[in-house]
């Protein structure tokens, strides 16, 4: 089932180079949750079922992706190279064999022939199994490049399985060829060759590579009679005079000469090829860096640290209409949530200030006690008005706000109440982000009734060093 | 009641719950603003694995009327044993009330049996004012940690420290927005060890997320690897009729393709620091990334990049020595070792003394304009040939990187990549070196990376990733 574990390999190589481009977190999700489905079902997950559940999901009409599109490739690479090797064996024959009824054809030539192919043969497996390409220059020039570095490793081996394919095809085709010329030509074989050989030797020579059939088909291994008799010489004038039917005679040899150290060979680096195309591509499959990253998705648990939530777009309205104010000039001093203390800043507080702490540690009954104190003092006053001091820095809250509401329905109508949002350092104006909430917070409570103002960094003018007003 | 831990992030308006609770969950799109009362409703953020939650963190609107709601509480209870009923009670009668809207929200979690994390600003001085809302929790009577999160520059830490501790459990400092990730992890087997049934989940939880912490940088090294290589094999190709290649000059062509090469470089970088930003769930500094000085001033392809990030020649030429070595030993073994590594050492000193003689020039990508053939001309820019233009790729990513993974989501601010002072790639040590001048060489050759390449070269960009952190740690 080669074919099986090459298209896994490749269908798995195709499916993680499309993943290529999603992110991490949803190929984690996406394979934990296959992994988890496996586990709840009893299976062991791989890579065939991995697949096939991608597949699935995809559902009906989804493309076949490169590895299906490779594979097709090398189909027709294949189908070529059988055709041409085909159509070579039977020319190769009729060369082999050409015979014009005036010479012998060379068994000498033949045995040549068919040693050169088998190293070929064992050539093309050698150099696929290591990886050697050197017919690389042509798939490039034909455009032919691998699409992946897995179809890279394993363009070799196709290729000697196609090469080795296109070789039992030649066999095959040679052999036919080899027995309907037998039948239909009377063939006159014969031995030849320059060197200094005597029969003997060329008989075991013979002898040697019939060993395979020559017990199952004794006629087939030539006798030494036969080898003796059939030597030819081109320089020699005439046939040597011997019974014509023995120049037939090496028919069987060559026979099984080319099913033995041809085909049979191809046919055997092809089923070899075809194993070593399927170890490899098992091999490839387990070591794919992908696989390796697969299961450790499908091990790892998905961590899911709550970021779904996107809020970030729901931004307040931070836009400020309102400007800042001057200081009033008052005596009255509401110190609130713990301002100005332990003592009020100098540059706010004149020396006749009355000074009314509300909010933070005082109890809501404190702060209703303050605000009809307040609202007492502001009944004399011409133009009344409020400092309100607070520390920039805590955000006006609610109670500010329900203080501030309570004071305007409380105190007369027309009291300005000031907001004073001091910096916690001394002297220092507040910083302009803590500064704007305290204008938006003046936007919220009743028209004109609350102003911003910032801290003067001076002390007043009616203020001495020493504290003693003058 | 939810028998998974659930921890409400609570406080005064403004003092950093979301900013905790984005870090935390390592969510950077929850609203932080300087705004108080950004936060109007409670918002869960459940960790969980593989679908099971492990705990949950519930983010809350600010305290708005504590004295309020104590004085309702004091007026409703008769002893202590009563306390947690009286909240719950005040939760069950005010959930319609617009009034105390801020207040049910944040105690409905806690009366469901929440555990309470009170949040304050340690950068402003203590007031007075939170005892009112420190008490409310306390009267929940639910476990409790006091969080001391420092939002401006100012220290008045030791004060909330001695004012924390009289209402909670347990006090701990952690800034939101510059806690290493282990700080996280400390804090989170803090909150496991307010309740006993706390401690196993927050401790699977933080277990988890060390390991998500360790895949994120190996994934890193990979897509930085693969970005790496991308970078240096690339070639722009164009291919003209013969109309075409008598109309446009050469030199137009050079320019054209030139162009287009960059432009491809440059958006190919891109796409890497998005790919590391949304790996470490930072899905929000795409947008700022116009603004990213880094682009303007110290461009991938400035001389100031270069000075920057390019190695030395004496760093170039150790590691062409071994990438030599490696291409020489290869003769070695055809002679079946009998050159006694002659070629490894020839391959070697070739090697070094090319990087060593063309490292420091700016090569430009090479052009080939082939001739005119089949009434069809081909003009390529590309690959980079200057190893350099890949040490400053790599620079750039790894520092990029860095600055990614240490992070936290509650960080709003611009991120800025100042450029390093220092070769800092001089710490990394020689077998990394080769792995990566080997994969810029076959890149550059334009050999393929097999996998076992791909797998040294991903080694070796870790090795430089913790080279960097080193340098980054000694520096500081």
């Amino acid at each position: 089932m080669s074919h099986t574990a090459l298209s896994l390999l490749l269908d798995f190589d195709d499916q993680v180079q499309r993943d290529r481009d999603q992110t991490p977190a949803f190929l984690h999700r996406r394979d934990r949750r296959f992994a988890l489905d496996c586990q709840q079902r009893g299976i062991r997950p791989d890579p065939a079922q991995w697949l096939a559940q991608m597949h699935r999901l995809s559902g009906p009409g989804q493309s076949r992706g490169a590895g299906h599109r490779a594979l097709r490739r090398w189909s027709r690479v294949t189908a070529g190279l059988v055709a041409t090797g085909a159509a070579l064996g039977i020319v190769t024959m009729l060369g082999l064999l050409f015979y014009d009824g005036g010479q012998r054809i060379n068994v000498t030539v033949i045995l040549g022939f068919v040693l050169a192919h088998l190293l070929l043969a064992l050539a093309t497996t050698i150099q696929a199994a290591v990886g050697w390409q050197p017919w690389r220059w042509l798939v490039r020039r034909l455009g032919e490049q691998p699409s992946s570095a897995v179809q890279a490793r394993l363009q070799p081996l196709l290729m000697a399985r196609a090469a080795h394919a296109g070789g039992c095809a030649f066999a095959t085709l040679g052999l036919v060829t080899l027995l309907a010329m037998v039948v239909v030509q009377d063939l006159a074989f014969g031995w030849s060759t320059t060197l200094d050989t005597a029969a003997g030797s060329y008989h075991r020579l013979v002898q040697g590579i019939a060993a395979p059939w020559a017990g199952l088909w004794p006629a087939a291994a030539p006798s030494l009679e036969l080898v003796e008799a059939t030597r030819f010489f081109r320089a020699a004038a005439g046939a040597p005079a011997i019974d014509p039917a023995r120049w037939g005679q090496w028919w069987p040899f060559v026979t099984m000469l080319w099913l033995c150290w041809v085909l049979i060979p191809r046919a055997l680096l092809l089923a070899f090829s075809q194993w070593l195309l399927h170890q490899r591509a098992r091999h490839l499959l387990a070591r794919h860096p992908d696989w390796q990253a697969l299961m450790y998705r499908m091990e790892t648990p998905t961590l899911d640290t709550g970021n779904q939530h996107n809020d970030a777009h729901h931004q307040p309205d931070t836009a400020t209409r309102t400007e800042l104010a001057g200081l009033p000039d008052t005596d009255i001093v509401l110190c609130w949530a713990g301002a100005g203390e332990p003592e009020p800043p100098q540059s706010l507080v004149g020396p006749q200030a009355l000074v009314h702490r509300a909010g933070g540690r005082a109890s809501l009954d404190q702060d209703e006690q303050v605000l009809a104190q307040i609202a007492g003092a502001l009944a004399a006053a011409r133009q009344p008005s409020v400092l309100v001091l607070t520390r920039s820095w805590e955000p006006p809250t609610g109670e500010l706000q329900d203080f501030l509401e309570q004071a305007h329905r409380a105190w007369p109508a027309g009291t300005a109440a000031t907001l004073v949002p001091l910096s916690a350092s001394p002297g220092q104006p507040p910083a302009s982000h803590l500064l704007a909430p305290w204008l938006r917070f003046s936007e919220r409570l009743p028209a004109g009734f609350v102003r911003v103002a910032l801290p003067p960094t001076e002390p007043r003018p009616d203020y001495h060093r020493g504290g003693v007003p003058t | 009641m939810s028998r998974t831990p659930v921890f409400a992030v609570v406080g005064h308006p403004n003092k950093g719950k979301s900013s905790v609770v984005a870090t935390l969950s390592q969510n950077d799109a929850i609203a932080i603003a300087l705004e108080p009362g950004t936060t109007r409703a409670r918002q869960a953020y459940p960790l969980s694995v593989d679908g099971q939650i492990l705990y949950t963190l519930v983010d809350t609107p600010g305290f708005q009327r504590p004295r309020r709601v104590l004085q309702w509480l004091q007026a409703h209870s008769v002893s202590a044993s009563d306390h947690p009923d009286t909240v719950r009670a005040f939760v069950q009668q005010h959930r319609d009330d617009n009034r105390f809207v801020d207040e049910c929200e944040l105690l409905a979690p806690i009366v469901e049996g929440a555990g309470i994390i009170y949040v304050v600003d340690g950068s402003v001085p203590y007031s007075t004012e939170h005892e009112a809302e420190m008490t409310i929790l306390r009267w929940t009577g639910r476990p409790s940690l006091a969080l001391i999160n420092s939002i401006g520059p100012d220290d008045h830490s030791q004060v909330w420290q001695a004012a924390l501790g009289q209402f909670f459990q347990v006090v701990r400092r952690f800034d939101a927005v510059r806690a290493p990730f282990d700080q996280h992890l400390s804090l989170l087997r803090a909150f496991g060890q307010l309740e006993p049934d706390w401690e196993q989940p927050l401790a699977s939880a933080t277990e988890y997320l060390s390991a998500q912490r360790a895949q994120r940088r190996h994934q890193s090294a990979a897509l930085i690897a693969r970005a790496l290589t991308d970078l240096m094999a690339y070639q722009e190709t164009r291919t003209l009729t013969r109309d075409q290649a008598e109309q446009t000059r050469d030199s137009v062509l050079a320019d054209q393709l030139r162009e287009r090469w960059y432009r491809h470089q440059r958006t190919r970088e891109q796409r890497l620091r998005l790919d590391i930003e949304h790996l470490y769930q930072h899905q929000r500094i795409q947008r700022q990334e116009a603004e990213l000085q880094w682009h303007s001033e110290h461009d991938l392809f400035s001389e100031d990049s270069r000075k920057t990030w390019a190695v030395s020649r004496r760093y170039l030429a150790t590691a062409g020595f071994g990438a030599g070595a490696v291409g020489g030993a290869g003769l070695d073994a055809l002679t079946l070792g009998s050159s006694l590594g002659t070629g490894a050492l020839i391959g070697g000193v070739v090697g070094a003394a090319g990087s060593y003689l063309y490292g420091d020039r700016l090569l430009p990508p090479v052009l080939t304009i082939g001739p005119l053939r089949d009434g069809l001309k081909t003009a390529r820019f590309g690959p980079v040939q200057d190893s350099q233009f890949g040490y400053v790729v790599l620079g750039r990513a790894v520092d990029h990187w860095w600055h990614i993974s240490h992070r936290n989501h509650a960080g709003r601010d611009l991120l800025d990549l100042a450029p390093a002072d220092h070769h800092w790639l001089d710490n990394l040590d020689k077998r990394h070196r080769q792995a990566i001048q080997q994969a810029f060489d076959r890149c550059r050759k334009q050999r393929p990376l097999d996998d076992r390449h791909r797998d040294k070269l991903t080694a070796a960009v870790a090795a430089a990733m913790a080279a960097y952190e080193d340098w980054r740690l000694n520096r500081a």
